[in-house]
């Protein structure tokens, strides 16, 4: 038999992912000036933060085999919706005041338990649309996402509000040492959930789940609650994420988060989490936001055009899929 | 009869993973005769099938058809060669009217390149003239009858240039009525020189239509035999087979203890009126038809589906269990037939597929599993069921159909059940790892479980059961006890087609 052959294949297309990116990297070490000074290394850690927690959500709910194309938009809004509760109207209130807000000047410890919150509701809501009322996830989230945007939109009227309170920016700009804080809670974040999906009865029921829901139903799991709580993880951590980009940028903006969703569905792909679900790991999702982002910040370094940029990276995800497709060729037939 | 041979197919041979579905079968049509092709489940009729028309490339054989022969079919070839096969349920395109059905593909077209809609009617309502079949052309497909359905493809595929149709159980979804007027259909065709193979489980059938029959068992062929030479008990006894060995349950250690009581559980439309008693290490038999209602008892136990009215007791205590979570806690299991669907999740471990039971014995208060503690249950199963695997971290679609089943059985074998429910637990396992599989009822057994077998296995009933229970139509009609001289997997296979309970 070649099942050998065959395993020894799927062990380096498992792991290719890790291989290109040292490859990419000690590519652009070579070619691109700058690329290792320390600037540009802490400028490509912090490309992958809000990226890296959002694909932490994203590759849970992959995992149990749905989308979640809300992710951004709970961003979007739940930016909007911090900076507006923590808007004191004092700086020179009027219309069109950078500064404004809701003019209650929430406390921002407060404002961040309720985003978090707020964040996990809107996954508590996308779940039991999918798991209860059997709803296609893809085009849930989809609804949710332009939904979410559209308040967003309502609640700031086209305004920024630049008025964030150091508390709440700390998160986003704050550095122990050199390395920025974001940075260090992207990486705890990624272990934890690396490790806990791997050790714990609800990583268990999250493959099984994906892997085939009617089996794990049969073997005394609740694919419908996991999957719920999938969209909740999803929606807490893209609350995190919103917290922690807001804090980077200090301004808010209706355009805060648009365009991530696809960008995390793409590294999941690139990291080796099934579509289908089931198959793939935290760590490998996380490698592909690191591959996009190292490719994407090396090219830059080399002053390539960035829309010349995108379309390397579009090609990188195609790049992936062809890989995926090779690995689901070479899975070895179901005995009967 | 024509003498003229329309198929013969010689020393067919096909070997899967751990089976021999086939070796050296053979078979032989005529043109115009009904071929009966019989066997249990996992004879190698659908194999036989699917090398006919091209689906699955035989290890070795021949197969000539109208005179020419083919080493191997492309399905493409088996068409083109006048072969056509007709499933249990047909698929017709339900929201366009008959005749398109009939004509799709090859539409008349007006002047204009439209649909000449008359041509469209004129043509069909001719085109099933001529086989005698009366329908209404201008109805849509979908408020046919099944039978309707069978009846059209078989009309379908004689457009084309059919000589022969595989009818494959088509007669399994049909009430009583329809399969007359199916079978009136065929005996008309008959006799304008089509060919037919006919499958199917229901003997009585096999004597109504056939001209002969073809016996296939444990993937070889059991000879081919005129069917006016045969009577129910001779082929059902080629069917059952006497020369395979087969296990014998030795370790009876029944107990008087009663564990699982059903009274009068009634769900209507699937079974009536159940009355069941298991006891502590007793291993009981429950067979039938498909669709007389075991399946049914079982999924509505588990919790997968209504239980419906009456009592169900183990153990003295009420089983409520509303989904099979529950029905594990209140100490009942089920090993599903469908393992590919409901038994395993073939992309994880068999570590993991074990313990998804009893994760909650094995956890701390933060959800994260004991390593060492789940390793040593799942050691203990690789030991004692002897499953064959590299190594307990291999991927279970990895492993052959008997070890993903010994999987299955350990994962339900942790909960510690009570009763035991077991859905045909030898489907796509080859003889080895079948007596393997019985070994593993057995031990269960008098451990102290209460084991229900549902399975149409006549044979393997009669060997591994102290009792065999016959369900027909969604009642019990008959019960067989160890040691009772009428308890012969012929008697057995008698009792499930219902014979003496029709009607």
């Amino acid at each position: 038999m070649n099942r050998k052959r065959l395993d020894y294949r799927t062990f380096v297309l498992d792991r290719l992912i890790w291989f290109i990116i040292i490859l990419v990297f000690v590519f652009f070490s070579i070619f691109a000036h700058q690329f290792l000074s320390t600037t540009n290394m802490i400028n490509l850690l912090l490309h992958t933060s809000v990226l890296g927690l959002l694909v932490l959500g994203q590759a849970t709910c992959l995992l149990s085999g749905n989308f979640d194309l809300s992710a951004e938009g709970t961003v979007t809004l739940l930016t909007v919706l911090a900076a507006w509760l923590m808007g004191s109207a004092t700086a020179g209130a009027g219309a069109n005041s950078f500064d404004s807000g809701s003019g209650w000047g929430l406390n921002p410890v407060l404002v961040i338990f309720i985003i978090m919150f707020l964040g996990a509701g809107i996954g508590w809501l996308n779940g039991q649309m999918i798991a209860r009322l059997r709803m296609n996830n893809f085009i849930v989230t989809l609804a949710m996402q332009l939904t979410l945007r559209g308040l967003a939109l309502t609640l700031c009227l086209g305004r920024n509000i630049a008025s964030i309170p150091e508390v709440f920016r700390y998160l986003g700009t704050g550095k122990v040492g050199p390395i920025p804080v974001q940075v260090i809670v992207t990486l705890l974040f990624v272990a934890v959930f690396y490790y806990y999906y791997k050790v714990s009865s609800f990583g268990r029921a999250l493959y099984a789940t994906g892997g085939n829901p009617r089996a794990s139903y049969a073997s005394g799991f609740n694919p419908g609650k996991t999957v719920i709580k999938a969209y909740m993880i999803s929606g807490f951590l893209a609350a995190i994420a919103g917290w922690m980009l807001l804090g980077g940028v200090g301004e808010s903006g209706p355009e805060l988060g648009v365009g991530l969703t696809l960008e995390t569905v793409a590294a999941a792909v690139i990291g080796g989490i099934a579509l289908s679900g089931g198959r793939g790991t935290i760590l490998g999702a996380f490698a592909g936001v690191l591959l996009l982002s190292v490719v994407g910040n090396g090219l830059n370094v080399m002053d390539m055009h960035p829309n010349a940029v995108r379309a390397v990276r579009g090609l990188i995800i195609l790049m992936a899929l062809i890989i995926e497709a090779q690995k689901v060729r070479y899975k070895p037939k179901l005995v009967r | 009869m024509n003498n003229k041979v329309i198929l013969k197919m010689e020393g067919m041979c096909q070997a899967f993973p751990g089976v021999q579905a086939l070796e050296e079968v053979g078979l032989e049509v005529y043109k115009g005769e009904v071929l009966g092709l019989v066997g249990k489940n996992g004879a190698g009729k659908s194999t036989l099938v699917r090398i006919l028309m091209g689906l699955q490339t035989p290890d070795a054989g021949t197969i000539t058809i109208d005179g020419k022969s083919y080493e191997r079919m492309a399905s493409s070839a088996a068409l083109q060669a006048g072969v056509a096969y007709v499933p249990q349920i047909v698929n017709v395109m339900d929201s366009l009217s008959v005749a398109e059905n009939i004509l799709a593909g090859d539409m008349p077209v007006s002047r204009l390149g439209l649909v000449d809609w008359k041509e469209v009617y004129r043509e069909a309502e001719s085109r099933l003239a001529r086989l005698g079949l009366n329908l209404d052309v201008r109805k849509p497909a979908e408020g046919l009858k099944v039978a309707e359905k069978t009846m059209l493809a078989i009309a379908k595929a004689l457009f084309g240039d059919t000589k022969l149709i595989i009818l494959d159980e088509c007669t399994a979804p049909l009430p009583h009525a329809d399969i007359e007027l199916l079978f009136d259909f065929i005996k008309s065709l008959e006799g304008q020189g089509v060919a037919f193979i006919y499958i199917s489980h229901h003997l009585e059938e096999v004597f109504e239509i056939c001209d002969r029959v073809t016996v296939l068992r444990d993937g070889l062929g059991a000879g081919t035999y005129q069917v006016a030479d045969l009577d129910m008990d001779k082929l059902a006894h080629l069917i059952a087979g006497e020369d395979v060995k087969e296990y014998e349950r030795f370790a009876s250690a029944i107990k008087d203890r009663p564990v699982l009581k059903i009274e009068g559980l009634t769900r209507r439309g699937s079974y009536e009126d159940i009355d069941l008693v298991l006891h502590e290490g007793e291993v009981v038999g429950l067979s039938g038809l498909q669709g007389c209602g075991a399946e049914d008892l079982a999924a509505g136990l588990f919790g997968m589906e209504r239980r419906g009215v009456g009592s169900v007791t183990i153990n003295g205590r009420p089983l409520t269990a509303r989904n099979p979570k529950e029905a594990f806690s209140q100490g009942l299991a089920l090993l599903p037939q469908d393992r590919n669907k409901y038994g395993m999740v073939g992309l994880r471990p068999v570590r993991e597929n074990v313990t998804y039971t009893v994760l909650d014995r094995i956890r701390n208060f933060l959800g994260v599993i004991w390593r060492k503690k789940e390793e040593s249950i799942v050691d203990g199963y690789i030991e004692s069921l002897g499953i064959k695997t590299p190594s307990r971290e291999e991927l279970v679609r990895q492993l052959s159909g008997g070890n993903q089943q010994k999987v299955v059985f350990a994962k339900l074998a942790a909960v510690g059940p009570s009763v035991l429910v077991l859905h045909e637990p030898t489907t796509g396992v080859d003889i080895r790892a079948k007596q393997d599989i019985f070994k593993i009822v057995d031990d269960l057994a008098s451990k102290g479980s209460a084991i229900l077998v549902i399975s149409s296995k006549a044979r393997e009933q009669a060997g591994i059961c102290d009792r065999v229970i016959v369900m027909y139509k969604g009642r019990i009609v008959k019960e067989f006890h160890k040691g009772d001289s009428g308890m012969t997997p012929e008697n057995i296979v008698r009792a499930i087609e219902g014979e003496g309970y029709d009607e």
